[in-house]
């Protein structure tokens, strides 16, 4: 079994010391990226739930900035310590309770190594204690000692009711959380052990708090709320923090000079900056602490120099902004994205230099518009699916190699990321080889004005990376939505059934010019239209030899004649409207699905229908989600979901989603697994390839899930044989050229006879544009970028060469 | 990132006519020239029988039209002062091959010979007993001689300095009414007939009768030497025939695609690019349809084909391929001209040999001076230089701005202001998709309302538009009701909009009826 189609953006990522590798916490595991390629390196594994913090340990010493080792904590209660190079597991620490949120603030102190000895390392984690049935889970802050391998018993930092998200400050001196309408923040003692007090300050606020950052150096706390409010805390615990030696003079100051501090918070003022229309997501003040960088629904990263409030936009990233990270690199940053999608930014400039993308998530929306059915198609000989993402956009993704292979823009629009949707692209329909490609977008009218359905054909090209429109057709159906596209196995043909009670079959036509046969136009164009009893079509599909259409009208199968538009006959009389038609494989068989989405109290039914016969076969009462048949033989498996809630005679706990695969002469199934979150999923048999997957034989079928949260499984449907997969990891390798090279190119070779002493030049680590790109407020100090300046300049001598 | 994408309008469907070839652009850029105010608004009224361009540069040429014959300057198309000293209509027209002398007939049988510069009358040849319609100079060296041909059958080769006829060619057994000289030989020329026959004569073979004879199977209007001097087209009925001179008088080929009779034949040429090699020739005929066709022989397939509105009589061609005349049966007379552009390279290379000339009594510009400051700016990069290119400036419509800031309402104006339906209709969908339709047209001060209004008038009812335009208008006159009642200037807008809108419903209802009588016709031959 093999799962993809993680999350990326889950949890904010991590960068290495070197600032080559990017930690990305996916599911159960970590994966890693380099950031000069974007491809994945390695995978650490090893948890068996979700993973909910990455902290790469950082370099205290120029020397140390090659070791890399994090520690990671997961909902499964376990701490691990791992060295991510090799990959390797170094330590676990189990817990026994759910983390949240870790955050280890010694790892930022510089070590006093006087007494030659490491003092114990602390963690401060979010924890949920899981009781018994019934009682809700209580959450706290608590206090572990990683050197140990335990929890400080006692130390049980706040109580809370939902589980919070730690926070610290990039000097490790402060932790935060926010909790509704404040924030606490709690002094973490230089010399930490395991019986300290903690000095702590609450900040009140009017609004629901969502995010909160610390400034670098000085006591400024920032914090964004639900309006899009920014909050900006200078002096944050003056009295609580600071060693009290005066409190009576501090005393008489309060409340005279305090502006818009609330109550008996401890702070010296607080300023509110108002840009984002909605929730902040994104708080982070830059390494200098000169800046502020706020992100949110907009999808725009908006920068405010913190002594002026003045702001620089990077807009249009085209998502909801999660989260941004610096590294060690101050000229590399990234942003999460809410479309799963890791941006990594050039800094000082802003520009994006390379995505990371994961495979598009379900829009939030889409459950709100009926027949917005954004099911990801798949292109079973390739291993590909294409994904209808949010912005246009329809991504194709790798299932073997887990990873995107390019991205079609449908629709020539900006997207903005807050706004309603009112235009989505709603069918994708991939033919058989993979050469064309058919989308349906339809723009919702504005009070019954200017709706528009639009059908495009697009012709694929080699390697899925040129994908270019060949025909567009407006209202294809009038104004009814099409409901299904199919395309013919043989042969450049298409069908689109619409809602409004007709299908038409297109064609692709070539012309030729008739004098000189270069110029060549090619287009689909419109072959026939049927109707039967002006009946809405739900669904057709072709046989595989391509000689008989089936579309599904309401309740019933009519089945044509393709070429010549005849019909041949009409079969079935379900109860409920016909949602699903396939024909299977090259048996004599049409399975239909049947059910009315939306009604609970519906008669949904699998029938399986004998051509020869034009009878039904036998039939289920199923409700269905997808059918997929195999290319050769005659299974073919259906995705069924379990009953709604209302009419369960079981317990709601023993209602799963199935996954049947039967055989079309009998009516008993194969093999069944069970599975969740089947709403809104996808079911296909994919062609392996011998060289991806081992454990299937090299003609035999997988077959792919993919749920409504979009991760995917591929099963091996006929064995209980694991599909293993040795994962085509790139390594890490930089082709950069560094310094000489870099600015001058490379060196001519010099023939050895001329120079016997032939100095080989010591690459620097880091490029000369790394050095000077950016404003010069921006860069490292001077001292500072001298050295390194003329490191990359000098050659280095590394022996003696005879 | 995604980059800002501008709004554009549907697609129209491409229409399946191929893209015109570089021949037929070749000949549809033969342009009336708008500085000139001639043709066809000036007209003759009387049909022009004959056209003949003057073989030297500037290539003036002549019609015949009436009882006189009119030139036109070959350089600005105006037309100089007229030749009316004929008795009858002019009828055929002729240039020597120096161009210095003009020779027209007309129909009292006359050939009448002229300077072409001060238009003084200097011979006049009679011998025809009856209307010359043919007259033709030869086309190499000979100045001395010319030949015509009448409707008493006889062709006769005219001594010019002594008004004598040299021979009297007999052959013919119906008027002549066409000829033409060989353009390599003084001695041979053509003549054709309406006795169906073309004959070739040569004056050397002085036993008056033809060389060769050639059968049309129609009356011959025209008869053509083409340039290589063994090939001849003739036109009479509706089509064109290609013999084979050398060959014995073999038909290579007859173009039949000329629906009336075909009038007039003329060399023309396909000028790519420049020089001699590029140069290809084709036969420009013309008909009584209308239709002024072009045959490329060498490929024996028509390239090319303009229609006009009246029977054609006559066609010229100018030999440095710059212009073509038509004249027609009701005295219009088509010029086309294709723009030149040889002419302002000249100009450009005199400006730079002044600059290079001034440029070494000037010093390299001290820092002193302002021009310090701008030197080199306008530097030409040099073949190997490395050019770091500015990043092309987009470019975006004003609408597209303001949508852009999202200032719809005046997005919306700005696009109405550029009547341009398509933008507007774009725009419109655009707002529609960001929900902002209705709150913009509720915006809209009255002057912009009354802009919306008339736009909505205009092409409400047009079938590309109206999906979107009718709905909308419905949704404009609800929402602001009360503000139309109240002004003048949009009761006036309205009243427009609802008789559109009525003449629609009437244009509609009339289809209907159309569709109930023809839908059961329909079916029973469907039926059949």
């Amino acid at each position: 079994m093999f799962t993809g189609g993680k999350s990326f953006v889950s949890l904010p990522p991590a960068f290495s010391n070197d600032a080559k590798r990017l930690l990305v916490c996916t599911g159960n595991t970590v994966s890693i990226f380099s950031t000069s390629t974007g491809l994945q390196t390695c995978e650490l594994e090893g948890h068996e739930a979700q993973v909910t913090s990455v902290i790469v340990v950082p370099a205290t010493n120029p020397t140390s900035k090659v070791l890399c080792y994090c520690w990671t904590s997961s909902l499964d209660g376990k701490i691990r310590y791992w060295d991510f190079a090799a990959p390797e597991l170094m330590k676990t620490i189990d817990i026994r309770f759910r983390i949240h949120s870790m955050v280890i603030p010694s790892l930022l102190h510089p070590r006093n190594d006087s007494t030659g000895k490491l003092p114990d390392l602390y963690a401060y984690i979010s924890t949920e204690d899981v009781k018994q049935e019934g009682k809700p889970s209580s959450f706290g802050i608590q206090k572990c000692n990683l050197t140990k391998s335990r929890i400080v018993g006692g130390v049980t930092l706040a109580e809370t009711r939902k589980p919070g998200h730690v926070t610290i400050s990039p000097s490790g001196k402060y932790i935060g959380t926010c909790e509704k309408r404040k924030l606490r923040i709690w002094e973490i003692p230089a010399k930490d052990s395991e019986h300290v007090g903690y000095k702590k300050v609450r900040l009140h606020h009017t609004r629901s708090i969502t995010t909160m950052a610390f400034h670098p150096t000085e006591r400024v706390v920032a914090a964004g709320d639900v309006t899009g409010r920014i909050l900006l805390w200078r002096g944050v615990g003056r009295e609580t923090f600071s060693n009290s030696k005066s409190s009576n003079g501090r005393m008489n100051t309060d409340g005279e000079d305090r502006p818009g501090v609330r109550d008996t918070d401890d702070a010296d003022s607080c300023t509110t900056w108002h840009w984002h229309s909605s929730e902040v997501n994104v708080l982070f003040f830059s390494s200098d602490g000169a800046y502020l960088y706020s992100g949110g629904k907009e999808g725009v990263l908006v920068v405010w120099q913190l002594d002026t409030g003045k702001k620089k936009f990077l807009p249009r990233i085209g998502s909801p902004l999660l989260y941004f990270i610096n590294s060690p690199d101050p000229t590399l940053s990234s942003i999460s994205c809410a479309d799963n999608q890791i941006q990594l930014l050039r800094m000082p400039s802003m520009e994006i230099l390379r995505s990371i993308s994961g495979i598009k998530l379900p829009s939030s929306h889409m459950d709100m518009y009926e027949g917005f059915g954004s099911v990801v198609v798949f292109n079973p000989t390739a291993g590909l699916i294409a994904v209808p993402a949010e912005n246009y956009r329809v991504q194709f993704y790798s299932l073997f190699d887990d990873r995107e292979i390019s991205q079609v823009q449908i629709c020539e629009r900006n997207h903005q990321p807050g706004d309603e949707i009112t235009v989505k692209v709603n069918l994708v329909a991939l033919s058989r080889d993979g050469s064309t490609m058919c989308t349906v977008e339809t723009r919702l009218p504005e009070e019954g004005i200017g709706s528009l359905v639009t059908l495009k054909f697009w012709v694929c090209g080699s390697q899925k990376k040129q994908v270019s429109l060949s025909t567009v057709i407006y209202e294809p159906h009038r104004d009814a939505e099409i409901s299904c596209i199919a395309f013919r196995p043989t042969g450049n043909m298409a069908v689109s059934s619409s809602h409004g009670g007709d299908f038409k079959v297109w064609v692709h036509r070539h012309e030729l010019t008739p004098k000189d046969e270069t110029v060549q136009r090619s287009g689909w164009k419109c072959h026939a239209v049927g109707s039967y009893k002006k009946k809405p079509m739900s669904t057709a599909a072709f046989s595989s030899d391509g000689s008989v259409l089936a579309v599904a009208a309401d309740k019933v199968i009519t089945l044509w004649d393709p070429d010549r538009n005849t019909l041949l006959a009409v079969i079935g009389d379900s109860l409920e409207p016909i949602t699903n038609l396939t024909f299977i494989g090259k048996s004599e068989y049409l399975v239909s699905a049947s059910a009315s989405r939306g009604s609970k109290s519906s008669n949904p039914q699998l029938t399986v229908w004998s051509m020869s016969k034009l009878c039904v076969a036998w039939s289920y009462r199923l409700d269905i989600e997808a059918i997929t048949c195999s290319m050769d033989d005659s299974t073919f498996a259906v995705l069924a979901r379990s009953k709604p809630n209302g009419s369960a005679d079981e317990s709601s706990q023993h209602a799963e989603d199935m996954i049947l695969l039967f055989n079309a002469e009998k009516a008993v199934p194969l093999s069944v697994w069970f599975v969740s979150k089947a709403q809104g999923g996808g079911l296909s048999f994919v062609s392996s390839d011998e060289d991806k997957v081992s454990g299937t034989k090299a003609t035999d079928e997988v077959l792919a899930y993919i749920n409504g949260a979009r991760e995917y499984v591929l099963l091996n449907p006929h064995s209980e044989q694991d599909i293993s997969r040795q994962r085509g990891f790139t390594n890490l390798d930089d082709t950069d050229t560094h310094g000489y090279a870099s600015v001058y190119g490379e060196l001519p070779e010099f023939s050895l006879k001329a120079d016997q002493t032939a100095f080989p030049s010591m690459p620097s680590g880091k490029t000369w544009k790394g050095i000077f790109s950016g404003p010069s407020h921006a860069l490292p100090p001077l001292p500072k970028l001298c050295s390194d300046f003329l490191e990359s300049l000098l050659e280095r001598r590394s022996g003696v060469v005879e | 990132m995604a980059e800002a994408f501008p709004v554009k309008p549907k697609l129209r469907p491409t229409s399946s006519k191929l893209t015109p070839s570089p021949e037929a652009k070749y000949w549809r850029s033969f342009k009336i020239p708008k500085d000139i105010e001639t043709t066809p608004s000036k007209s003759f009224t009387f049909p022009i029988n004959s056209i003949a361009f003057s073989p030297l540069a500037p290539h003036d040429f002549v019609a015949t039209h009436s009882a006189s014959v009119s030139i036109f300057s070959g350089k600005t198309l105006e037309p100089k002062p007229t030749i009316s000293s004929f008795s009858d209509t002019a009828a055929a027209v002729s240039f020597r091959c120096d161009g210095k002398l003009l020779a027209a007939g007309d129909l009292s049988g006359t050939v009448h010979v002229f300077d072409a510069k001060s238009r003084s009358h200097l011979r006049r040849l009679k011998g025809h007993a009856a209307a010359v319609r043919s007259v033709s100079y030869p086309r190499a060296a000979d100045k001395l001689h010319l030949f015509s041909g009448g409707d008493d059958s006889v062709v006769k080769y005219w001594d010019v300095t002594t008004e004598k006829s040299v021979f009297n060619l007999l052959g013919h057994k119906d008027y002549v009414r066409c000829g033409d000289a060989s353009p390599i030989s003084d001695e041979m020329f053509v003549s054709g007939s309406y006795d169906h026959r073309v004959r070739v004569w040569d004056v050397r073979v002085s036993n008056a009768s033809s060389v060769m004879e050639l059968n049309h199977e129609k009356p011959v209007e025209s008869v053509l030497y083409l340039p290589s001097g063994g090939l001849i087209a003739t036109a009479g009925g509706n089509f064109v025939k290609i013999w084979d001179v050398i060959g014995g008088g073999k038909l290579l080929y007859s173009m039949e695609s000329h629906i009336k009779t075909v009038t007039a034949l003329c060399m023309g040429k396909v000028a790519r690019g420049s020089g001699e090699e590029a140069e290809e020739n084709r036969i420009l005929s013309v008909a009584l349809d209308g239709y002024m066709k072009v045959f490329d022989y060498a490929k024996l397939k028509i390239t090319h084909s303009i229609r006009f509105p009246e029977p054609l009589l006559s066609v010229g061609f100018s030999p440095d391929c710059s212009t073509r005349v038509i004249g027609t049966s009701k005295g219009n007379l088509y010029i086309g001209r294709r723009k030149a552009k040889v002419e302002s390279e000249e100009v450009v290379g005199g400006l730079q040999w002044k600059i290079v000339e001034d440029d070494p009594g000037r010093k390299v510009p001290r820092p002193s001076y302002f021009r310090y400051f701008q030197r080199g700016q306008n530097l030409k990069p040099s073949e190997g230089d490395y050019l770091i290119k500015r990043p092309k400036k987009v470019k975006m419509a004003e609408f597209d701005k303001l949508l852009k800031k999202f200032r719809h309402r005046e997005a919306l104006v700005a696009a109405l202001n550029r009547r341009n339906p398509e933008s507007v209709v774009a725009v419109m969908e655009e707002l529609v998709a960001r929900k902002k339709l209705k709150k913009c047209v509720s915006n809209l001060d009255t002057e912009e309302l009354a802009l919306l209004l008339a736009f909505l008038q205009k092409y409400s009812t047009m079938p590309r538009y109206a999906g979107l335009l009718t709905k909308l208008a419905n949704k404009v006159v609800e929402l602001r009701a009360e503000d139309i009642k109240s002004s003048d200037q949009l009761r006036s807008c309205i009243r427009n909009l609802k008789r559109d809108v009525e003449e629609e419903i009437r244009i509609q209802q009339s289809l209907l009826e159309i569709q109930g009588i023809i839908s059961p016709m329909l079916r029973i031959a469907a039926r059949s």
